[in-house]
Order: structure tokens, then sequence, then C-alpha cells
């Protein structure tokens, strides 16, 4: 059982407000709905599905093995989960999304918790010598805060399912009530990703979501937008 | 393969199949090409082959670009069978170029044990360029397929690599659409000293996570996915001309994507009926051609 004090770490940093930038970004949404793809509360709850299901199996399991890197003080792997996360970024909005909310993440890290596996990672993303994403930055938090890596798997498929659905507020004509319960419905999942995740590695990191990819690219072009992808 | 370095999606389909054993004689194919220059044109300098995968010679048919060698992988047994362990070995030398293709669809039948294993190396030395376009890919109910790409490529090489994925025959009965156990599909992309470019890997299990919802492939039926490994200012043009739209009315999407690493362009293309991919993967042959090589892509042969 948790203390009081690991609990309140978890809501701090698993915050959807945390100041890391997740306002700006809907994660392909604004084009889904612009273009039809999204347009009721029903297609609204199977795209962020789909997409707490991609990010199971792909960025979910960079959070793991840097997670288990950070443990054991390895921080050159921390840096290739840092980079078979953004190798497998074939969007440049999506990459810029994960790093500059991971470096974000890091500098507040560095701000919060003063000399941390994440202040350290900050100084090599500085460096030019890892790209600072933030799968890693949360793992790395959790780490520093002696958390366990199901509790940073759980805060990032909660960001990722938040994030969504904040954005789907502002996008189009849900019902505030509505958009809770989708978020409610798709955090019950986790638990079972969870289990499936943590005997995989960095090499099984996979995803398919074609109709997820041409939307990035199609905001990518868009002339009107109010998130950054 | 061994298995220490099964991947996963493959551990519940490692059962000896009851015809012939696994990799055994006749489900071993065994590809290697390697283009080099001569003179004016390239030629097909080294085919090593073992059946069913077969190639006979290369062709110069391709009227826009004389110097072309066109290679036909052909195949004697029909398809992709449970038990086939294939691997592809493309090798383009310095200021080379070469286009391989296959001579039709690549069928992967239904699999009741086991699963089949693609494994292809492709390399590209400094100023080389391969058209690698094979014909769609057909995953039969109840398949089970692995493929994993490896692409070594210098800074200065082209390659242009493009597959079409079918959800399985989809006219068949009443509609066999995403209906296999597994399509597991692997490219990595890497510098001649092994930094790393991009990985993009993709594992498909239609009963563990549904195709057909938004996000995934929503209403369409077929994916093409085009890699273009090239350099930047190649890229820059490129990017600036391929078709990128969601048309709703002709029932496709596309858009094209910048890789990581100033590797080149990635463009995906989802539509309703491969004619459509098919056409899409060709308006973008057509304007990488000219970029790279300077010489146009011709109109398609009647007969393909």
């Amino acid at each position: 059982m948790a203390t009081i004090a690991e609990l309140m770490r978890v809501l701090q940093f698993g915050d959807s407000l945390l100041p890391i930038g997740a306002f700006s970004f809907s994660n392909g949404l604004e084009t889904a709905v612009q273009l039809g793809v999204v347009r009721d509360v029903g297609t609204l709850r199977a795209f962020v599905r789909s997409a707490v299901d991609q990010a199971a199996t792909s960025d979910g399991l960079a959070v793991l093995a840097a997670h288990r890197a950070a443990a054991a003080g390895d921080a050159d792997g921390v840096d290739r989960a840092d980079r078979a996360v953004f190798d497998r970024k074939l969007n440049e909005e999506m990459r810029t999304m994960t790093v500059r909310m991971g470096r974000k993440l890091a500098e507040m890290a560095g701000r919060v918790l003063g000399r941390s596996a994440a202040a350290d990672w900050l100084g090599r993303i500085k460096a030019g010598a890892t790209p600072g994403c933030l799968p890693v930055g949360q793992a790395l938090v959790f780490a520093d805060l002696g958390l366990s890596e199901r509790d940073a798997f759980a805060v990032h498929q909660y960001g990722v399912a938040t994030m969504m659905v904040n954005a789907s507020l502002r996008l189009m004509k849900v019902h505030y009530l509505d958009a809770q319960a989708i978020l409610f419905e798709v955090n019950e999942l986790a638990g079972a990703a969870y289990d499936r995740a943590a005997g995989l590695g960095l090499g099984d990191m996979a995803a398919f979501a074609p109709e997820f990819d041409v939307l990035a690219s199609l905001h990518v072009r868009a002339h009107v937008r109010m998130f950054m992808n | 393969m061994s298995p220490a370095s099964t991947p996963h999606e493959l551990l519940p389909y490692l059962d000896e199949p009851p015809q012939l054993p696994v990799g055994s004689f006749g489900k071993d194919a065994h590809l290697r090409l390697r283009f080099e220059p001569r003179g004016e044109r390239s030629i097909l300098a080294v085919m090593e082959r073992r059946a069913p995968l077969l190639v006979q010679k290369a062709l110069y048919c391709d009227e826009g670009m004389p110097g072309l060698p066109v290679v036909f992988i052909i195949t004697n047994s029909g398809g992709v069978l449970q038990g086939d362990r294939y691997t592809m070995d493309f090798a383009v030398a310095a200021g080379a170029c070469g286009h391989v293709t296959t001579q039709a669809a690549t069928k992967i039948h239904e699999m009741d044990a086991n699963h089949a294993v693609q494994t292809q190396e492709i390399t590209l030395e400094d100023g080389a360029y391969l058209e690698y376009l094979p014909e769609p890919v057909i995953p039969f109910a109840r398949s089970r397929f692995l493929t994993r790409t490896r692409v070594r490529i210098a800074p200065t090489a082209t390659l242009l690599y493009a597959e079409t994925l079918m959800g399985g025959r989809k006219y068949y009965r009443d509609g066999e659409l995403f209906r296999f156990d597994l399509f597991s599909s692997t490219v990595a992309g890497e510098r001649p000293d092994g930094s790393s470019l991009f990985v993009e890997k993709f594992v498909i299990e239609p009963d563990r996570s549904p195709v057909p919802r938004p996000g995934v492939m929503g209403d369409f039926d077929v994916f093409g996915n085009v890699l273009l490994l090239t350099p930047p200012a190649v890229a820059d043009a490129v990017a600036e001309r391929a078709a990128s739209a969601w048309n709703r009315e002709e029932g496709w999407a596309a858009g094209v994507g910048r890789l990581p690493n100033g590797a080149g362009l990635v463009y995906k293309i989802i539509a309703r009926e491969t004619s459509v991919v098919r056409a899409k993967i060709r308006d973008f042959w057509s304007i990488v051609r000219p970029e790279v090589v300077g010489l146009p892509v011709p109109p398609e042969y009647p007969w393909r």
C-alpha cells in the first residue's frame, strides 16, 4: 500500500495540469475532428482507446525499460530507451511533442527534486547526447521518487488519454461529463496493458495505427490549427 | 532463428508442421542480388538463388531509364506456407542502380501450425539508387507472418521501398478481411557505421486488437507504406509534391512524414481498394525518380 506521500507524488506528477505543455497538443485529435473521423462521443471513445492501446505497446515499453535502467543506475540503458522512442516517431510533430514535453519535465524535476537521475538526464539532453523523450522522463522522475514502474506506466497511459480528452472539450461538441466517462473507461484498460507490457523489451515496441499516422502528417500541413499536433 | 531471438508475438506459433519440417529444402528460399555499374548502365553482378524464390535475369525494359536493370522475383511455390523461412539480400554498389519487384502478389496461405518468416538485408553504397516495389501482400485467414528488414544506407544513396498490405482476400466468400492470426513487420534503417536512423515495427493481431476502428484502419482495407531514404534536398522536393489528403469520395487518405535523423520520408496511404494504393505509390514514385536521377517513370505496362 502506498504511503500518503507516495500517493501525493503520483497525483502531482500524473496531473494532467502538470506544466509540461500537454495543453498544446491534441495527439492527432484536431485533424481527426476536422475531417470527421471523430464526430461524436462514440467515435471519440474509440479514437482515444486506439491511442492508449498503441501507447501501451510502444512508448509504454520504453517507460518500463527506462525505469528499470534508472533503478539499476544504468544511464546508457536510459539513453537507449530514449533513442528507441525517438527513432520510432516517424512524424515530425510527434517527435516535437515528445521531446518538448520530455525536456520540460526534466527541467521541472531538476528544480523540484534537485540531484536526481532526471536532472542528470537533462544534462545529457542539453549536451545533445540524448533526445529527451517524455516517456523516459516520466520513468526517471518516478524512479527518483521511489515509485514503481507500474505507477510510471499508469501515469504515462493516463497522460495520453487526458491530453486527448481535454483537447476534445476544445475541439468538438462533447459534454464534459461524457469526456470524464470516456477517461474512466479507457483507464480501466491500463491494468491488463501493464501485465502484457511487463514481460516485453525495447525490441518489442510496436504500433499499428495508419489512420493516426496519416492524420498526423496532414496536421503538419494544416494552415489553421489550435494545437501543435 | 534461435529461440532466444524469437519475437514474443511468434511464441504461440512454434509448433512443428506435420508437412515438411520448418525451414527444410524447398522452404528455405534465399536470394542474393548485387547491382554494380558497368559503363552506361548498371548490371546484376551477383545472383544467388534457392527455390522457391527465383530470379532469371535482369531485364532492361524500363523505357524511362534504359540503363536500369529490372529484376522480377518469381516463386515456384505459389505462396508463403507454414514453416517457410525466406532470406533476401539486396546490395547496390556505389553509383549503381537497380529495380526489384515481384511477379505477382505474395499470397500468405492459411496456417494451422508454426508460422512463416522473411528476413531482408538491403545495402546501398555511396550514390546508389534502388527501387524496391513489390506487388501487394495478401495474408489469408489464420496466417502468421513475420517480416524484418534491415537497411544499411550511405547518406548519398536513395532507396524507394514500398509495401502494400491487403487486409486479406476481400471478395473471397463473405469477405476475408483482417482474419489472419499475425502480421508482424519491422524495418530498421541505419548508416554504414551502424548508427540508427529509424525503426518502424508494426504488429497486427486482429483477435487481440481490432483493426477496423478509428485511428487504426477505420473504414479502409488496404495499407501502403512507402519509405524514401534519401538526402534532405530530395526529401524536401518530394515532400512538397506528394499527394496528401483525406479523400472520402474516392476512398483514400495519404500523408507524408519526415523520418527522424534526416533519413528521408515516409509516405502512408490507406484506401478501400488496392488499385488506389497502387496508383498513389506510382504517383509518388513518379515524383521520386526525376528528383534522384533526372529520368521519368514511364506509363504503366498494360499487362501489369
